[in-house]
């Protein structure tokens, strides 16, 4: 990593200092990313990346324009600026804009940074990955596949109204697939862990929990197509989480009336035991304390004992209502998916995994969800399939693995049969999304499975 | 530049190492989204950068943004220590021989999208915007401009030199209609934020988005009052904008080696096309003949070498309907005994290269797309991507579009809301009876292919002309 905090406000100072432009606002995100991959057993591909992002957003009035570059020179960085001014004095005004938001001090700042992390090297991710490698041989599996990826990133935001703030956060990651029997393409199982301190990566527990299930995954069975209970493991629900998320619980869904919450807020949308937040300060959550304007995340209760709460702001999202302020959930802007909650966790309940199989006379156990897209996005309908590991459950238990399944499901109409919540949650990233999500098991009745695969 | 590239071969030379490549690469952008009269967003970015690749025992790569000297001499250090690493676990790695090339590439184009004024594609924006206001039902309505230039040196210690200037050009626009109880969205000329070519801005300017603003907000409101899809078996026509994501998500991604030899297995998921089934495997019907092609004109997944230095070719991934090859990199080409297709494309500098389609493409036939529906009992025309979903084997796939066109007897009789089909890859290509030609034949951009670890988004193409499908079951789920 090249920069610091210093290094980050000199460069924030000179840029405020030398601009023509009413308001102004700096960001800068530097990442180093150490990624292991692993398939077939061996290591295929192992990389280092390092790279800084200064973007600069400037405003004259209610014109505003954006520039970036990745060069932290002092030439380049004025080249920036002025390539910001330029494109907002071409701009066109927006009545809506309300401006940059004003310095806030966060209730409680967590930071998530470990040395250990950042410590972490390729020669440790490749012992570990040969840990879990030699393991599964011993059981019999010899194809393993999967990542150990560790990442320490800097968040500085400044702006020309006095927000300056400055983060640091490392993340860690480890997922494992075995195929049990690659010759007759069979035998997938699954599991991953997620935590800010690398040293909390059990490696040798995900690599095992992926054979377990990849040898109890063989010979699959098809079965009748129709609406069945389901136990989803945690992996399952973060997929749920994740597109409810992206579905509505942003305040610019509601305003362009695309959110499943829209006119529905104060009214009892799911059962009563679900209760779906945001908060980076919660023990269970990892991430930046304030937002990619500088503004301190506030705990938002988006779905309260199953009522439609809140949905999550940023600056230019609240300015568009009387009365509000951004909840600190805005994204790198300008940014068109700004405001997004990037810090969802949903209450546990009391169900262990296995009481929710006993309590189960027909159903489907499911491990994780594949390729899940919203088909209509404000009734709430998903669709997707299940992944590494699908069992029947009959009378209270697993019978025998089936063949993955296809769903297309409202999930509003899914959050109200919710039958019993787990009593642990579970942390996960997502590769592509910008954010984190602690999610419990799920009992659902009448889960509706409209087509399968074959195998 | 280049002399920074040079040094870095040179330093690569010194080492012991079976091989090492570095790319380096100058990346513009732009990007203006105009929504309900006001610009959501224009930004600016530049980023530069390069990654090294080295075989030292296992493979390695580093890349940083540190353009300079010492930069490079700790990136190579970096990618060394990560392949010294990687040989804990790794067998011998062999790469195909390929021609070695030194050469340049530049984009066609009249325009340079750059250098296109501000303001002009503001106010035309604006204009766009504006003419789609033509109903409260409408509650956003958006266009949009997106341009990059990248420029790229790639050397190789086995001596390829090699220089490109790449211009991509495209935009779109959409609107969301909701009349308080139902919701709806369409878009021209496609989802996504539009479509893409690699072409100057000249590109954009013949996507006439002016002229398609009404009509394309017109029929987002008509939508709202339209007829559910109904359920069933019947023939599917798909427009080329949903026919080429579906050769995308049913052809290219499964036909990629490294998904078929499991190296993807973990993440994007693997491919019911494995090397034991080429040339024993009818994927389609005798008319579905699919390449893949960088050397296409203008498409979005067009330039003159990949980013292992390998030079575009078109190579045959389905022939008369038989799976004949495969999208392969030097390493898996080696493993498997195919040819190397020019297939290793990196998101950025920043990025390992990995197998990624160029533009994979369905080849015309001889129908028209009149004669397909005039010769249709009962149907649904499929326009618009919407939803798509398949498995991690790419064989059960299902798919929504903005809108469907029932077909009754040979005519379009009813505009469709919330059309779904869904079916499993070779059954359905199986069952294309009819593909219109060259006429009709469109290549199509699509911007945002998710594929690796950490994620890269790629742009790639698809040309296709409207073809039919017969007995695919239709109108999934519960309304």
């Amino acid at each position: 990593m090249v920069g610091s905090e210093e290094r980050f406000e000199k460069i924030s100072e000179k840029v405020m200092e030398s601009t023509e432009a009413d308001e102004l606002e700096i960001r800068i995100i530097e990442r180093d990313t150490a990624l292991t991959r692993y398939a077939n057993s061996q290591i295929h591909q192992n990389i280092g990346q390092e790279d800084v992002d200064i973007s600069i957003r400037a405003i004259f009035g209610k014109k505003t324009g954006a520039a970036s570059t990745n060069s932290l020179k002092e030439s380049s960085v004025k080249d920036c600026l002025s390539k910001a001014e330029t494109i907002a004095k071409n701009q066109k005004s927006d009545p809506d804009l309300k401006g940059l938001p004003e310095p806030k001090e966060a209730k409680k700042s967590k930071e998530n940074y470990v040395d250990a992390t950042v410590e972490f090297t390729p020669d440790k991710r490749a012992s570990k990955v040969k840990e879990i490698i030699e393991m599964a041989k011993s059981e019999g599996v010899d194809r393993v596949y999967g990542a150990f990826q560790t990442e320490e990133q800097n968040l500085f935001v400044a702006n020309s109204k006095g927000v300056k703030k400055f983060s640091r956060f490392t993340s860690s990651n480890l997922t494992t697939t075995a195929i049990a029997d690659w010759d007759n393409d069979q035998g997938f199982g699954w599991s991953e862990s997620c935590s800010a301190d690398v040293r909390e990566i059990d490696h040798m527990q995900v690599g095992r929990t992926a054979v377990e299930k990849g040898l109890n995954n063989m010979n699959t069975e098809k079965i009748d197509l129709g609406e069945y209970d389901v136990v989803l493991e945690p992996l399952a629900v973060k997929s749920i989480l994740m597109y409810l998320d992206m579905m509505g619980l942003s305040a610019k869904k509601v305003q362009e009336e695309r959110s499943f919450m829209k006119g529905k807020f104060g009214e009892q949308i799911m059962d009563e035991r679900v209760n779906i937040y945001d908060d980076v300060a919660d023990p269970d959550m990892i991430g930046y304390p304030f937002d990619y304007e500088g503004v301190p995340k506030q705990r938002v209760d988006l779905i309260d004992n199953g009522v439609a709460n809140e949905v999550v702001y940023d600056s230019y999202t609240a300015g568009r209502e009387e009365g509000k302020e951004s909840t600190g959930h805005a994204l790198p802007m300008p940014n068109p998916m700004s405001p997004l909650a990037m810090n969802l966790l949903m209450d546990t309940g009391d169900y262990s995994k296995e009481e929710m199989i006993e309590e189960t006379d027909k159903g489907i156990l499911v491990t994780r969800f594949n390729y899940c897209r919203p088909v209509h996005p404000v009734k709430g309908i998903l669709t997707g399939l299940t992944r590494d590991g699908t069992w029947l459950i009959e009378d209270g238990e697993i019978k025998h693995p089936l063949n993955n399944l296809r769903f297309t499901q409202n999930l509003i109409e899914a959050f109200n049969k919710i039958e019993g919540i787990g009593e642990e949650r579970t942390l996960f990233s997502m590769g592509f999304y910008p954010g984190y999500f602690a999610a419990p098991a799920l009992k659902i009745s009448d889960f509706n499975f409209t087509g399968t695969t074959e195998f | 530049m280049r002399d920074l590239v040079e040094f870095g071969i040179e330093e690569l030379e010194k080492k012991d190492i079976q091989y090492g490549d570095i790319r380096l690469s100058e990346i513009n952008t732009e990007v203006i989204n105009v929504k309900n009269g006001t610009v959501e967003a224009i930004k600016s970015s530049e980023s530069e950068g390069y990654g090294i690749r080295v075989i030292d025992g296992g493979w390695g790569f580093a890349s940083s943004a540190d353009i300079s000297k010492k930069g490079i001499q700790n990136t190579i250090k970096r990618a060394r220590k990560i392949a010294k690493a990687s040989a804990k676990a790794s067998e011998p790695i062999e790469l195909k021989e390929v021609e070695t090339h030194q050469d340049s590439y530049t984009t066609p184009y009249k325009k340079d999208p750059f250098k296109m004024g501000l303001e002009e594609k503001l106010n035309y924006l604006m204009d766009v915007n504006e003419r789609m206001d033509i109903d409260d039902k409408i509650k956003v309505r958006k266009c949009d401009f997106h341009a990059w230039k990248t420029k790229k040196f790639f050397a190789s210690t086995e001596g390829a030199r090699i220089e490109q200037d790449l211009i991509k050009t495209g935009g779109g626009l959409n609107v969301n209609v909701s009349d308080g109880e139902d919701t709806q969205k369409r878009s021209y000329p496609n989802s996504f934020g539009g479509d893409f070519n690699s072409r100057g801005y000249e590109f954009f300017e013949s996507l006439e988005l002016l002229e398609h603003a009404e009509e394309t907000a017109q029929e987002g409101v008509d939508l709202l009052d339209a007829k559910q899809c109904p359920e069933g078996d019947m023939d599917i026509i798909l427009n080329t904008n949903q026919l080429a994501l579906q050769v995308h998500e049913s052809c290219g991604h499964p036909t990629e080696l490294d998904r078929a030899l499991g190296t993807e297995a973990s993440y994007a998921g693997t491919s019911f096309m494995t090397p034991d089934k080429l040339g024993e495997l009818q994927y389609g019907s005798d008319i579905v003949n699919i390449v893949s092609d960088p050397t296409a004109e203008g498409g979005l997944g067009t330039f003159g070498f990949d980013d292992e230095g390998v030079k575009a070719r078109k190579v045959d991934l389905i022939k008369d309907g038989m799976f004949v090859g495969y999208q392969a990199s030097r390493e898996g080409a080696a493993k498997v005994g195919v040819e190397v297709s020019s297939s290793m494309r990196a998101d950025g500098w920043k990025n390992l290269p990995i197998v990624r389609m160029t533009n994979i493409n369905l080849e015309p036939g001889d129908w028209s797309k009149d004669e397909i529906i005039e010769e249709t009992d009962k149907g649904i025309i499929f326009d618009g991507i919407k939803s798509w979903s398949i498995d991690d084997k790419r064989l059960n796939f299902q798919f929504g579009t903005e809108a469907g066109y029932l077909v009754e007897n040979g005519e379009i009789t009813d505009l469709i809301k919330n059309p779904t089909y869904t079916g499993i890859t070779y059954d359905f290509w199986q069952n294309c009876d009819a593909i219109a030609g060259e006429d009709e034949w469109k290549l199509h951009g699509v911007p945002n292919c998710g594929k690796g670890e950490p994620p890269q988004t790629m742009q790639v193409g698809h040309g296709c002309a409207p073809s039919r499908f017969k007995d695919i079951r239709v109108g999934v789920g519960k309304w």
